[in-house]
């Protein structure tokens, strides 16, 4: 009894050293977060290292030792699988050979057996796809259990005088197959506590991430340029941490942030052959540091040593790639090439988005344009004979309406920005109006209700010209006499309301007939304004068609 | 003098016109009007020689005016128009021709001196037109255009021509024959038109008339002299 508690006691000694070492950044690769083959070399060593401790915090009992050597050899195997649990167990074994006595053969003999059984259970865990219990304290226990119970048997079978082998094993077997069975439960379990530490590192990667995408999220709406391509690569140096970000396009560097600015400037062309591969063959390429290194085509002094380079995508074309460097002296980290590309993605859907963006608003300022072009002509006709006719009876008005259709078309051609002020739009729709009124003259009257604080508020330009002059061309100019229109503007609570009215109520609902303009209206108005807002359309046959145009309180921002 | 007709729905576009025809001389400018319903009823009472005519106008173009225009009474026609449209061209071997507004002087005064031969010569015009999309009645400011279909019968009175649909009685400046002509409408009385669509019986009386019963409960007398051709086009 009292063996099994000085064992235990020194065996707390032995896992007290092993907590803090559990707290070292020597402990890290356990984790599994470094290169393979140095992985392999640091947990030999350290669990070596802990086996040996074991014999040597042992006690002398009989001539021989008790110990806790079993528990580093155990969690070998089980963490490194057999070949591990082999080189350990017959390391700490051949230590233990090395120190003598009776039971020395056979007791190096069970500590290589015992790391091979720990290295077993891993090869089973991991072919019935259960690994993770590798690290569970009831797993070690068992196999440091059984473990144990087998060195009692290899004791009894191997040490000779056979009596002095039953007498000892009496008195260790059981404190020492408790002792160590707990021993390694309890380590694993401060194993898996630092582990999970890591996973929490993982979380702030993540965090980092849609760090990372929220502050690049308004950045490329200007366009894939040099100066947004800086901004995002200024933005990825800060979030993550690395030595260095570079963004190219298909042919040169476009942004550089970081070390190594020096030589790797923004504006010269692609220098490092692997960018190019990465881009052709629309692949990701990860240069860790350790198995391949990152080598600086420029400079022999250049401070990065490795790189991840993923390529940046619109749909499937590669028009460029992003490249993140850490320096020489420190291996670029897993969790970063997980970050690397997810900003790489990131980036890419960020792009295409601008670029269908982009595409749209081409599409309909080139609608726009159509629209424009197909409208003036007629009424231009229209305009300069309802002029040519007039100069004969009154010059001055003739005059007064040349100077309303100079003034339509010289805004026409300005007009070339998103917003305007509501009151802008009226004067152009305004002049536009006299014309048409002289055109019709008394077949067509004017009506507006204007609230005054909507003058100042911002509209898509292009809104309300194109209703006026739906209402003219499929309204009142389908009417023999007694056309109308009513043009009002307000705003309440939540909303800004511009209305278009006339009396013809011939609006065809039929998307055919529709006007494309009235059509284009409202997409802009959804794209520049928000989907809230836009155009409704109500319509009484004969008697009325209203055209409703909602915005936002005071306007839209661009 | 010309006895001449202006349409146009355009005020100054009539006033220009006006002028113009004053200068080149020679018209009387009987009426100016501002749409094809206007137009109808001052081609059928002023019988004019020849009408100028704006072909884009509200709810009936010049085109289909012509169609609705009596062939007895048909004026020759100069179109007016503000477009260069193609279809205008195959216009142009059977009218006077067209102008092009602005009218220019020297256009103008080529077009009437083709029109003075073509009277001279006393040409009647006829202009191939194709069957009637619309009766046009005039209701409320508006013209409203009615689809032949919906016509159960038509009949005329000393007040004008009244077409009768299942929505009621309007006016309209069409004459009887021209709507016997541009449409399936079918005479069957002086002063009556039936649609055969609409007919729900017929009945035949000893002294050679009959009388038809319409779905809509309305009877229409049929005379003698309409009651034989009725029955053909039937197949009774």
């Amino acid at each position: 009894m009292g063996l099994i508690l000085t064992l235990l006691q020194q065996m707390s000694v032995f896992l007290v050293i092993a907590y803090l070492f559990s707290k070292s950044p020597v402990f890290r690769p356990v984790a599994g977060k470094v290169p393979r083959v140095r992985r392999t070399v640091l947990i030999y060593l350290i669990f070596s290292t802990f086996s040996i401790l074991g014999t040597y915090f042992g006690l002398e009992v009989q001539g021989a030792i008790a110990n806790t050597r079993a528990i580093g050899a155990v969690l070998a195997g089980l963490i490194g699988g057999p070949k591990m649990g082999l080189a350990v167990g017959l390391t700490s074994g051949l230590h233990r050979y090395s120190l003598g006595g009776f039971t020395a053969f056979s007791c190096g003999v069970s500590t290589t057996v015992e790391g091979l059984l720990g290295g077993l259970v891993h090869a089973y865990l991991n072919r019935s796809n259960k690994g993770e219990l590798a690290f569970a304290p009831s797993v070690a226990f068992l196999s440091t259990f059984v473990a144990e119970t087998l060195q009692m048997l290899i004791i009894l079978m191997l040490a000779r005088p056979f009596d002095e082998a039953v007498s000892l094993v009496k008195v260790i077997a059981l404190p020492m197959m408790l002792a160590n069975s707990m021993g390694a439960a309890l380590f694993v379990s401060m194993m898996r506590d630092q582990i999970s530490m890591y996973q929490e590192v993982g979380a702030i990667f993540s965090a980092k991430a849609v760090k990372v995408a929220e502050r690049t999220l308004g950045v490329l709406i200007k366009g894939f340029n040099a100066q947004s391509a800086h901004k995002l690569a200024s933005i990825i140096h800060e979030e993550t941490g690395v030595a260095a970000v570079s963004i190219t396009d298909r042919n040169q560097v476009m942004a550089f942030v970081g070390k190594g600015e020096d030589h790797h400037m923004s504006g010269h062309p692609i220098a490092n052959e692997l960018v190019r591969t990465a881009m052709d063959e629309n692949r990701t390429i990860y240069l860790d540091g350790f198995e391949r290194q990152y080598i600086c085509p420029l400079t022999d002094d250049c401070p990065l040593g490795s790189a991840l380079i993923a390529p940046l995508r619109i749909d499937r074309e590669v028009i460029g790639a992003i490249i993140l460097c850490e320096a020489k002296n420190k291996l670029l980290h897993r969790l970063t090439r997980t970050l690397g590309e997810g900003i790489a993605n990131l980036l890419s859907d960020q792009l295409l988005r601008i670029h269908y963006l982009e595409q749209r608003n081409l599409l309909m300022e080139s609608e726009l344009k159509l629209i424009q072009a197909q409208v003036n002509p007629h009424f231009l006709f229209n305009a300069l004979n309802t002029i040519s006719a007039i100069i004969r009876k009154d010059a001055d008005r003739a005059r007064g309406l040349l100077q309303d259709l100079s003034s339509l078309f010289r805004k026409n051609l300005k007009r070339s920005g998103e917003l305007a002020t509501f009151q802008d739009e009226l004067s152009h729709v305004n002049a536009y109006l006299t014309i048409e009124k002289a055109r019709f003259e008394d077949r067509l009257q004017v009506e507006q209700t204007i609230d005054p604080s909507v003058l100042n508020a911002k509209i898509p330009t292009f809104t309300l010209q194109p209703l006026v002059e739906n209402a003219i061309k499929h309204g009142i100019s389908n009417m023999i006499s007694g056309g109308r229109i009513h043009i009002l503007a307000c705003q309440d609570a939540d909303r800004m309301l511009i209305q278009v009215e006339d009396n013809a109520g011939l609006y065809n609902p039929d998307p055919q007939q529709e006007g494309l303009g009235v059509r284009i209206v409202n997409t802009r108005i959804r794209n520049l304004c928000g989907s809230d807002y836009g155009i409704t359309v109500d319509s009484v046959l004969n008697e009325r068609t209203i055209f409703r145009i909602t915005l936002p309180v005071g306007g839209c921002t661009s | 003098m010309i006895r001449t007709l202006i349409i146009d729905d355009e005020l100054h576009a009539r006033d220009e016109l006006h002028a113009l025809l004053s200068e080149v001389g020679g018209f009387d400018v009987l009426a100016s009007c501002g749409n094809a319903i206007d137009a109808l009823k001052q081609i059928n009472l002023h019988r004019p020689e020849v009408v100028f005519l704006d072909i884009q106008m509200p709810v009936i173009d010049g085109f289909e005016l012509l169609s609705m225009i009596d062939p007895e009474r048909m004026p020759h026609v100069i179109f007016v128009t503000a477009y260069d449209e193609f279809a205008l061209k195959a216009f142009e071997e059977k009218t006077l021709g067209y102008l092009l507004k602005p009218i220019a002087l020297e256009r103008l005064e080529k077009a009437v001196a083709k029109l003075k031969d073509t009277l001279r010569d006393g040409e009647r015009s006829t202009y191939e037109s194709s069957a009637l999309l619309h009766v046009p009645c005039l209701r409320n400011n508006r013209i409203k255009l009615i689809t032949p279909r919906t016509i159960t019968h038509v009949h005329s009175s000393t007040s004008g021509v009244h077409v009768v649909t299942d929505e009621g009685e309007f006016y309209t400046e069409l004459t009887l024959k021209v709507l016997e002509d541009q449409t399936e409408l079918l005479r069957c009385h002086k002063q009556t038109l039936v649609n055969p669509r609409h007919l729900d019986e017929l009945r035949l009386f000893d002294n050679g008339t009959g009388e038809i019963i319409l779905r809509s409960g309305h009877s229409l007398q049929v005379s003698r002299r309409y009651l034989r051709q009725l029955k053909q086009t039937l197949n009774l």
